[in-house]
């Protein structure tokens, strides 16, 4: 499956933006079946922080570990956040 | 509030939208200010347009600095000009929004995205940490200036050495706190296992043409491009919670 990022925004800035963009996909996510691979689209993203990725990703890489993929990740931000987290696209 | 006195005409005067522009405000902003007499404007031409001399416009921006300092220095706390307040993260992410905006309509997308980011990590820190724990005012002071290009983030929280003590009790000054606080990965929001967003901070301005002045109590470092090390040094002023420049 594929996670559009911009369709939380294109300024993921806050830990509480975060923590509820995560909460609002469980649905969709408990819905994926075990091989599947998750695609965390990051195009139109203008601004991302560490911040809110943490409150994201390091819960989805958590859950799916190796079967997460980033896509769409040279913005700057995005770059600059994936560093200081230790993840890489 | 902002008043000024009105210049000769040999000073250069700009129309509305410059001085808008210049200060980071709407242009309906600057009509309301004309209004109530806080900032007031000089009408010329036969329709009255509403003109700005570019020195009391250059110094209101230099002003916002000082007037960010002011109110960290209070020994109490009064909340800021609407203009500058931003009482509720929700009122922050608005403003964070607007200002990415503006800074998009002059520069590449790179600035825009890591000055963006890193003003929104600083603004956020100060109500990630004091949530619920504010001793006086809530909220932050949030202002920029795109002719000087900096912006100005301050809050009156409980500053980083109480924040940080909690989970590292061995930190006994403001100066031990700062430097900890950009360069190792701990939060004062124990249990959970994070506070990287200085650490992001400090790579971001280290890796490109930006500039960063942090104080927390009496504690300040000066970061810029290239820099290695994070030197903190001892402030002749004392703060309540965080100040910080962005200069970009």
């Amino acid at each position: 499956m594929i996670i559009q990022l911009k369709k939380f925004g294109i300024t993921l800035v806050s830990r509480p933006s975060g923590k509820e963009a995560w909460l609002a996909f469980q649905p969709v996510l408990k819905e994926i079946s075990s091989e599947e691979e998750i695609i965390v689209d990051f195009a139109d993203v203008v601004v991302l922080t560490p911040s809110w990725a943490d409150e994201f990703l390091t819960p989805l890489y958590s859950r799916f570990n190796r079967r997460v993929k980033l896509v769409n990740a040279d913005n700057p931000s995005v770059q600059a956040s994936l560093a200081i987290l230790g993840r890489h696209s | 509030m902002y008043r000024f006195d009105k210049q000769p005409t040999k000073h250069k005067l700009i129309s509305i939208g410059q001085a808008a522009e210049l200060i980071g405000v709407s242009i309906d902003t600057l009509r309301r200010w004309d209004k109530a007499g806080q900032l007031l404007s000089i009408r010329s031409g036969s329709r009255g347009h509403r003109f700005y001399n570019l020195s009391d416009i250059e110094q209101l921006t230099q002003d916002q600095y000082n007037i960010a300092r002011d109110w960290v220095e209070l020994p109490q706390g009064i909340e800021p000009e609407a203009e500058v307040y931003c009482k509720t993260r929700d009122v922050f992410q608005v403003r964070l929004e607007k200002f990415q905006l503006k800074l998009s309509q002059e520069l590449p997308l790179s600035t825009v995205s890591l000055v963006t980011a890193i003003a929104g990590e600083i603004g956020n820190n100060s109500f990630d940490h004091n949530l619920g724990n504010w001793p006086d005012i809530t909220g932050i002071f949030f202002s920029y200036s795109m002719r000087s290009k900096s912006v100005v983030l301050a809050d009156r929280g409980q500053g980083i050495l109480t924040t940080l003590k909690r989970v590292k009790p061995e930190l006994l000054n403001a100066q031990k706190a700062l430097r900890a606080a950009f360069t190792q990965t701990i939060s004062g929001r124990f249990p959970e296992a994070r506070g990287n967003g200085l650490k992001f901070v400090r790579q971001v301005v280290i890796n490109n043409p930006f500039t960063l002045r942090f104080q927390t109590e009496d504690a300040y470092l000066n970061l810029k491009q290239y820099d290695k090390d994070v030197i903190v040094k001892r402030a002749n002023s004392f703060i309540r919670g965080c100040f910080a420049k962005i200069g970009f």
